[in-house]
């Protein structure tokens, strides 16, 4: 009745769980995009936009970020289509998991906008930048450095969330984890190959963003 | 440099985890007797073999069946809940003593689990709607068709061998399945044709439509841990006077509404 730890019948799927973690990759990285952009919006927003505009995205931001992202996703995939909207399984985890990043990245940016000493801005003002320009020059390089290791954070964060794309259908790396797992019934060793390619993932991840925020930005911070 | 340390230290766990973890042992009959209590695995997606009552308790042929093998061992029943994909790493693991829920007898499931001997027997047949024109399970081997299944479960190495055309889209449950098909997001299922009527009465609005497929009768049993002999054995004992006793049947058709498409024929030998 002893269960043999059998990591060969696992291994041969080495290939097909690497290209799941190419996908996760993928993900989180379109998601992250499209959360930073509407993020910057958001943000933007939040801080010099109007009280319509700033009340539309408290609303975003606070239902986004006080639901499970999980649920969000459901919601895309299964209640979307009643009314007529039919996403593909990729489709509706990217859309979620980029709204939902959005919220976040709202926050997040908001609050290193907010870090910018007023008499900065009004100094910009005075010598008449626009506020396009004001962000690109003045907060902009400011507020990168305060910024980069909660976005590298969530970026971690997004690629291991990438693992509720499988309740979908997606075959990203929990997705392809599952098949194996189905096919091979090896959970324990499955699951202790999946752990390992989603820690070299983030690992790799983490080294890049902190490398990337070194060269560009000139933020210290150590790779370990 | 500490951070380093902490990364490493995180790696070497996990390897010990993954080679040096404690494989949990199963129980024997006389662990289970002197537990005075059977942990049975049930997947409550799966009506009327599982389903969850007006109370939200778990329900169906496989708790009635469940319910009178506890009897006979003079044993308390646990029913724990479990889903298509796990219900053999449960076994595997010990969270269970035995996994029913559909439970197909195959060569590839009986290298990690042992079974029984058969207590129902599943014919598949394709789920689709009236708004697919194919009349013949074979018509459906084509790119633009898409079935949806439940992972882990039969049918799909059935589909990949026999319409390796169509796309499978693999999800979790029985209920997200249909609601795919239901909402167009794929075309057809194959499944049990026993357990399709309850399906299609969750959707009312969908004009179903079921193909029968020419396929060989496969036997659900019970798994048990691998090696668990005592278990085993007294399970087969159990299943033969349950089946000689019409105890199968009439669980059958209470649930069912009519007997089984294909009979188990039990034997006095086995």
């Amino acid at each position: 009745m002893h269960y043999t730890l059998q990591f060969g019948q696992v291994l041969k799927y080495l290939p097909y769980l690497i290209s799941g973690a190419w996908l996760s990759f993928q993900i989180a990285f379109l998601a992250f995009c499209g959360g930073m952009v509407i993020g910057l919006v958001g943000a933007l927003g939040k801080t010099f936009g109007g009280r319509v505009f700033r009340s539309v995205v408290g609303t975003y931001v606070t239902f986004f970020t006080n639901t499970p992202q999980l649920v969000q996703i459901y919601f895309l995939f299964f209640a979307l289509p009643e009314v007529g909207i039919l996403l593909t399984p990729y489709e509706a985890v990217l859309v979620g998991m980029t709204l939902n990043a959005g919220a976040y990245l709202t926050e997040i940016q908001r609050a290193g906008f907010l870090s910018v000493h007023r008499a900065e801005m009004e100094a910009a003002e005075t010598v008449g930048m626009s506020l396009i320009q004001s962000v690109r020059y003045v907060i902009f390089p400011h507020i990168i450095k305060v910024l980069f290791p909660p976005l590298s954070n969530l970026y971690i964060i997004m690629t291991l969330g990438t693992s509720m794309a499988a309740i979908f259908g997606v075959e990203e790396l929990t997705g392809r984890a599952f098949n194996v797992n189905a096919l091979t019934f090896r959970s324990i060793e499955v699951f202790s190959v999946t752990a390992a390619l989603y820690f070299l993932v983030t690992v790799a991840a983490s080294t890049i963003l902190v490398l990337l925020g070194r060269w560009l930005f000139r933020v210290k911070s150590k790779v370990f | 440099m500490k951070r380093l340390g902490t990364v490493w230290f995180l790696g070497f766990l996990v390897i010990v985890l993954a080679f040096g973890v404690s494989i949990a042992q199963a129980r024997s009959l006389d662990q289970i007797i002197k537990a005075g209590e059977i942990r049975v695995g049930i997947n409550p997606t799966l009506p009327p073999l599982g389903l969850f009552n007006e109370k939200n308790e778990i329900d169906g042929f496989d708790k009635d069946f469940a319910v009178e093998i506890a009897k006979k061992l003079g044993v308390k029943l646990k029913v724990v809940r479990v889903g298509s994909p796990d219900r053999i790493p449960f076994v595997a693991a010990d969270k269970i003593d035995f996994v029913m829920g559909a439970m197909t007898r195959n060569s590839a499931r009986a290298k990690i689990i042992d079974f029984t001997l058969p207590i129902t027997t599943e014919a598949f047949g394709v789920l689709t709607t009236k708004k697919i024109p194919y009349e013949n399970y074979k018509e459906f081997n084509r790119k633009d068709i898409t079935f949806v299944q439940v992972r882990g479960t039969t049918p799909i190495p059935f589909i990949q061998k026999n319409l390796p055309k169509a796309k499978i889209l693999l999800l979790d449950n029985y209920p997200d399945v249909i609601r795919a098909i239901a909402q167009g997001r794929a075309d057809a299922m194959i499944d049990v044709i026993d357990y399709m009527w309850k399906y299609m009465k969750t959707h009312k609005q969908v004009k179903w439509k079921v193909i029968k497929t020419p396929v060989e009768i496969y036997f659900n049993c019970l798994g048990v841990a691998k090696g668990n002999y005592t278990l085993r054995d007294w399970l087969n004992v159990a299943i033969y006077e349950l089946y000689r006793d019409g105890v199968v049947d009439r669980l059958w058709e209470k649930w069912f509404g009519g007997p089984i498409v294909f009979k188990v024929h039990w034997s006095e030998w086995f």
